[in-house]
């Protein structure tokens, strides 16, 4: 086999000269030995280094005989077949395979790398010494999740707040929707909202608007007259600025001291003639003595309940006569139905939401001692209670009956009322002792009127005024206890059931009169309960006594003032007879 | 004194950082929101605004660094300002949430901000212990130089293997080969070179021509220069002579080369946490710009 080896040697300033030589033999061996048909002088050339063969068909095989290896068109390689125009660098030599010119099976050419082209195979071989060099990059991952997180954090979310069937879309799907925004919980009753933040948020970049609380809080009342006050000039009326959702169970209803202190404060400077409510702030240093409902009547004697500050020595005028001593004397009272030791319980029960005291009506009360009996004849008799004219109505028909029937065992009474008879006999009176008999009925049932009136029975509770003409009926002045006593006020009596009674209702166990005042002041309260920052006592604050939402008009209402305000409802004008409560 | 990046102008940005701490958190502490703190009320819109200014500021240090020209104080007095503003503000963004912290937008700016800030602190960490080391590294030498020392080495190790063996030469071009300095990321950071293994090879070949020419074959732990002694038994000087010297050169030559490679895994240590802090870092930009955004949406 006939190899062409042409040799391109460079001279200086870029001339370039070439010598071709012949070799014989089917391996064309490289290397630094001199019996290698290539003799390279380099140091970085092995002995023998490297070896190629023509293969036939302008192919030739490359093979390496050092494990290092040899570089053949950049790659290392231990063997490679190629074609002609491959190039295979040893040391700083190139050696470029040739198609075999006319005569020859094969042609090598041997030239040197030049500087230039040293340094730049080096550079190419170079590995990457600092970051920057490698794949990492600042700028791009940047872009990416710059632009990832605003369209899937704001962009997308957005969008569905516009596109109806994107919303709907992003709800069955993991991807982000205007939930992702949701800076917290709901309120447990405005979870049914699920993921449809418009049902609040009904115009984006507009804050929630009172409309859209009322849609369903159609019912709320506002704070006060919105024709007496106008509270919009006083304060913040959104909705929003006391109920912030997003705060899970503790947000919807603000229960700080802030909420009425802040405006509670010189009112009367703020708002001339319009308020004569005090300064409110702190409950354990800044709250006024409380106003009390006392029972009064007007002069048409229509119940009209008088507002007054609590004072210890302010007297109630109920019109009931009561002594609390003489029912709870230690030794206990001989009853109808026995001995026995009375506590408050006995009389003053909660009704069942705990709050409010039931009223005490005589039925089933004082009923169980003071019976209303009239004869000692007949002691299971008894007249109506709180019916005046049913009483004298109750004696006359029982004594005209008894005259009539006869056998009325009283020494007292006429004959023919005295004398047993059978029955069916009653048509067998004669006229004038049915006259007789009448007459002592009506007699005794006078008597017996006085008696229960001003003897035995009502007088002893009641303030009774007799007839003074005939004709006339006896009269029983009215009782009435306040019914709420405090109406600016919950009070829950369950919620003090830890408590004795006389622990607030002090001298209770000792009154004697019942125009004693035995419902607590302020002062009472403190005992246990102070301000919001009160230290060793139960911080309080206005809302735990007092309602925001508490004027007669409704919030729809108020948002405009009303032409015709509703009728200011009275507390107290329905309750009936006998309530006394907190 | 000399000073560091913590403590520039006597820890100036340090006592201006805790200052803004110890405000925003007398602020808090002091204000009654009328529920849970959130960021909803006048502080909460307050310590926010601080902290998106803060934010963007922060940013901007990647623009001043860059502004050679730029006289508004030191880039160092910047830098130092930038890691306690920094670190202030995951105080200022947990007290603007109310510490709210629940699965939405405004808690993933959250936690890419935190991201952001401990990156940040690798990054002085980096600052703070890698110029040091480097310098000592590289024992007042460049990394060029140490290069051009490790290219004569192999010049000269190539020319004493030649005089050799053809076999030792062979394993010596290999090892000038496979020497790696620098490579991929993880090459880089590794500190990872092929001189251990090129000098192990070396050894090989010496103890494989060893057996060779000695039946018996030197004992297991013997030390390269025992090897070599053992050779001159009965080679000539001056083959062990260079054999000697080529092991020098070679042991040499891998303590160059750790050294590049170290150096190399130092500046790779201080550049790759900003491979994470500046993506992140615009990642929370958008993330804050979606946050201020939607909060405004859904007022």
């Amino acid at each position: 086999m006939r190899w062409l080896i042409h040799r391109v040697i460079r001279k200086g300033k870029g001339s370039v000269a070439s010598e071709d030589s012949v070799h014989d033999g089917d391996v064309l061996t490289i290397g630094r030995a001199t019996d290698q048909a290539i003799y390279l002088s380099d140091l970085r050339v092995a002995l023998k280094h490297a070896r190629v063969s023509a293969i036939g068909r302008g192919q030739y095989r490359v093979e390496s005989l050092i494990v290092a290896g040899i570089r053949v068109d950049g790659e290392i390689t231990q063997a490679v077949n190629v074609g002609a125009g491959a190039k295979i660098e040893v040391g700083s030599t190139r050696l470029t395979l040739r198609a075999a010119p006319p005569g020859y099976d094969a042609a090598i050419e041997v030239s040197a790398l030049d500087k230039g082209e040293q340094a730049a195979a080096k550079a190419g071989r170079a590995r990457p010494t600092k970051l920057a060099q490698t794949w990492l990059g600042k700028r791009g991952p940047s872009w990416l999740l710059f632009v990832l997180i605003l369209g899937f954090g704001f962009a997308l979310p957005a969008a569905s707040h516009y596109v109806k069937p994107l919303r709907a879309f992003l709800a069955h799907t993991h991807l982000p929707g205007t939930s992702f925004w949701n800076p917290g919980p709901l309120d447990s009753a405005h979870r049914q909202f699920g993921s449809d933040c418009t049902q609040c948020h009904q115009q984006p970049f507009v804050r929630v608007r009172n409309e859209a609380c009322l849609t369903c809080h159609a019912n709320t009342k506002a704070h006060a007259d919105p024709v007496k006050f106008d509270l919009a000039a006083l304060g913040d009326t959104h909705c929003r600025a006391c109920h912030q959702d997003h705060q899970g169970a503790d947000g919807m209803i603000r229960t700080d001291q802030g909420l009425c202190a802040d405006c509670h404060a010189g009112l009367k400077e703020r708002v001339p003639n319009a308020s004569d409510l005090s300064d409110v702030g702190d409950f354990g240093t800044k709250h006024p003595e409380f106003r009390l409902n006392l029972p009064a009547w007007d002069a048409n004697g229509k119940f009209a309940p008088q507002t007054a500050r609590w004072s210890a020595d302010l007297k109630e005028m109920s019109g009931l006569k009561f002594n609390h001593q003489k029912h709870l004397v230690a030794k206990g009272l001989n009853t109808p139905d026995g001995h026995r030791v009375m506590s408050c319980a006995d009389c003053h029960r909660t009704e069942p939401g705990g709050a409010k005291m039931q009223p005490i009506a005589f039925e089933g009360l004082c009923h169980q001692c003071h019976k209303l009996t009239f004869d000692t004849l007949d002691p299971e008799r008894e007249v109506p209670h709180a019916n005046p004219a049913g009483v004298i109505y109750t004696l006359d028909e029982y004594y005209a009956k008894r005259a009539l029937e006869g056998g009325y065992a009283d020494a007292r009474a006429p004959a023919g009322v005295q004398q047993r008879r059978r029955p069916g006999q009653t048509a067998e009176i004669s006229p004038q002792q049915k006259q007789e008999a009448l007459a002592w009925a009506r007699e005794r049932a006078r008597e017996a009127a006085q008696t229960v009136f001003t003897g035995k029975a009502c007088v002893t509770c009641h303030t009774v005024t007799a007839p003074t003409e005939a004709g006339q009926d006896w009269k029983i002045a009215p009782v009435r206890v306040s019914g709420a006593w405090y109406v600016e006020a919950n009070f829950t009596h369950v919620k003090h059931s830890t408590m004795k009674c006389e622990d607030c209702h002090k001298n209770a166990p000792q009154s004697r009169a019942s125009s004693d005042l035995l419902i607590p002041g302020i002062a009472t309260c403190r005992e246990c309960h102070g301000g919001a920052h009160a230290d060793k006592k139960v911080q309080s604050t206005c809302i735990d006594c007092h309602d925001y939402h508490r004027a007669p008009e409704l919030m729809k209402t108020g948002l405009k003032p009303s032409p015709h305000p509703l009728p200011p409802a009275t507390a107290t004008g329905q309750t009936p007879v006998a309530t006394p409560s907190g | 004194m000399h000073a560091s990046i913590l403590t520039h102008a006597r820890s100036r940005w340090l006592w201006i950082a805790i200052a803004l701490c110890a405000v925003s958190t007398a602020l808090y502490l002091w204000h009654d929101p009328g529920g849970p703190a959130n960021g909803g009320t006048w502080l909460g819109y307050t310590l926010g605004t601080v902290a998106a200014l803060l934010v963007v500021w922060l940013m901007v240090l990647g623009v001043r660094k860059r502004t050679y020209a730029n006289r508004v104080g030191t880039l160092r007095g910047w830098l130092s300002a930038h890691i306690y503003l920094g670190t202030a503000l995951i105080l200022i963004v947990l007290l603007h949430a109310g510490f709210q912290l629940h699965w939405n937008l405004h808690t993933l700016t959250f936690l890419l901000m935190l991201a952001v800030v401990f990156s940040g602190f690798f990054g002085v960490y980096t600052y703070l212990r890698y110029p040091v080391l480097m310098t000592r590294n590289r024992d007042s030498a460049t990394r060029d130089a140490l290069l051009e020392e490790i290219a004569d080495i192999d010049q000269n190790a190539i020319t004493l293997a030649d005089g050799i063996d053809p076999a030792i030469h062979a394993v010596v071009l290999r090892s000038i080969d496979n020497t790696r300095l620098g490579g991929s990321v993880w090459t880089q950071l590794r500190a990872q070179d092929g001189s251990d293994a090129a000098l192990a090879r070396v050894r090989e070949a010496i103890a494989a021509r060893a057996s060779k020419t000695q039946k018996q074959a030197p004992a297991a732990g013997q030390t390269i220069f025992a090897m070599v002694d053992f050779l001159a038994s009965d080679a000539g000087n001056s083959q062990t002579e260079a054999l000697r010297k080529l092991i020098d050169l070679l042991s040499r030559k891998k303590a160059l080369a750790t050294r590049v490679v170290r150096d190399i895994q130092y500046q790779a240590m201080m550049e790759i946490w900003l491979y994470v802090h500046v993506p992140l870092s615009f990642a929370m930009l958008a993330a804050l710009i979606g946050h201020i955004a939607s909060s405004f949406f859904y007022w």
